[in-house]
Order: C-alpha cells, then structure tokens, then sequence
C-alpha cells in the first residue's frame, strides 16, 4: 500500500516520512509569508497537526503538497490577520549607524507599517507575488482562488500601498526607490 | 495604471518601484528548517482535547431537568445573579 493511502488511513508511521520528506517545504512556505523563522515554525507545526487531524478529507491520490501548502497558507493568514500591524519585524543587528543608514531604516520602516497595515488577504498575495517573486499560479493554488483573483489583490495592495507611502511622505519615484539594504 | 496594464503588461515603472521597495524593506530569509519539528508534531498530537468531565454534564442536566419541571425557579435563580 503506498504512503498516502496509509497516510490516509491514520498510520503514524506513515505520518511520520511524509512530516520528514515535507517540513522543510512547508515552513519555507509559512515563513515567506510570515517571516519570523519562530513564528514559522510553530505554523507548521500546527499544519502538520492540523494535516493529520483532517486526513480523512485527503484523497490519497491527491497532491500532497499543494493541500499541505494550502492548510499552511490559511493558518498563516489567520495569524497575520490577529497580529497587530505595529507588531514589529525581528530586531536587526545593533550598531550605531550612519545618518544617511538611519534615514533609509526609518524609510524602510515606515514601508513596513505601511504593508502591514494591508488587510491580510493582500499582504499575502504582495509578499508572495512581489517580495519573492512566487509564480501567480502557485500563489492561486496555496490560496484556493484563480490566478486573476490574484492578480486583482496585488494590484490592490500596490494601489492601497502607494496611496500611504504618499501620506506618510514618501513618494514611490524619490524616497521609496532609494531604499538599501 | 490600470488593472488592465496590470494583466497584459506585468507591470508600470511606478509599480516596479514599489515591489524593488518592498524587497528592499523585506529582506530575503533563510528559509533552510534548522531542526526537526517531528518530536514537536508528535507532542501536540499526544496531547489530549479538554474534556468535559461526566459530572459536569450530569449537574447539566439535571439543572436543565429542574428549570424544566420547576420554571418559577429561574426567576428566584436570576435574582440571586
């Protein structure tokens, strides 16, 4: 019987070589969109939970890890829609920095609150199409919609993004585009 | 820019900023697992759902049975609230 029939059929071992051949994948995935490396990996380990929990619903000759990546997509919608949006990222290194790096760390800054304060639904579509680049395709399927709905959230989120980065004094042609690591 | 430009286009110079601006702000991660989260799933699958506890749902039933055959005493129970 193959492992995801015995998956399917609540064999713990089973559950075990999938956890083993799939984690890696499943938090690179939560922690794109998250990412907080700590946060991530709690996230999947409530996906794994949660996979095993469900896998009753799971066809065994179904794709795996597209419904993995799914399950992980939502639950990393859920925690980004409780987090607050002032909640920050992870500390950067410390250091006394240059007026000029001070600047464009308060630039960055100030970019960071403005897409956190994006509902959750286009942070996730913006993180996933514009920070890493992920195929439209991918990003559809790990939310259960179609790629124009995808689409239709980025380009909310540029919309909604340009229009705060402009309240905040930022325009996308001058300060935005100077921004460096 | 429109959705249109959005679609059959990619995208305008504007929007092109705003992603090179958010790559910017959003630094890429390592996202290598630096440890094996088997033991960890295994513990959250080994903890037990909270139980309602059978006498809990006998004094239910029987506060249930009594407002039932006694109705008058929900007033006297929700003045003492």
């Amino acid at each position: 019987m193959d492992l995801l029939r015995r998956f399917a059929l609540g064999e713990i071992d089973a559950f075990e070589t999938l956890v083993r051949q799939f984690q890696g994948d499943i938090f690179a995935w939560t922690l794109r969109i998250v990412r907080d490396p700590g946060i991530a990996e709690d996230l999947t380990v409530e996906t794994l939970w949660r996979i095993y929990r469900a896998r009753h619903q799971f066809r065994p000759d179904g794709n795996f890890s597209a419904w993995a990546r799914r399950i992980s997509t939502n639950l990393a919608l859920d925690y980004l829609r409780r987090r607050r949006p002032e909640q920050s990222l992870p500390a950067e290194p410390a250091g006394s920095p240059e007026p000029d790096q001070l600047l464009q760390r308060e630039t960055r800054e100030k970019i960071q609150q403005a897409f956190r304060r994006l509902p959750a639904k286009l942070q996730v579509a913006a993180t996933l199409a514009l920070v890493e680049e992920q195929p439209y395709a991918e990003i559809a399927d790990a939310l259960g919609t179609s790629v124009g709905a995808v689409k239709l959230r980025v380009f909310r989120a540029v919309r909604i993004l340009r229009k705060q980065l402009s309240h905040l004094g930022l325009r996308s042609e001058g300060n935005v585009s100077r921004v460096r690591k | 820019m429109t959705k249109h430009d959005m679609t059959e286009h990619g995208m305008s110079d504007d929007d092109r900023q705003i992603r090179d601006a958010l790559q910017q702000s959003f630094p890429a991660v390592n996202t290598e697992l630096r440890r094996d989260l088997w033991p960890a799933v295994l513990r959250k699958l080994d903890t037990r759902p909270v139980r309602v506890p059978w006498y809990d749902w006998a004094l239910i039933g029987l506060s249930v049975s009594v407002f039932l055959f006694f109705p008058q005493l929900i007033l006297v129970f929700a003045y003492h609230l």
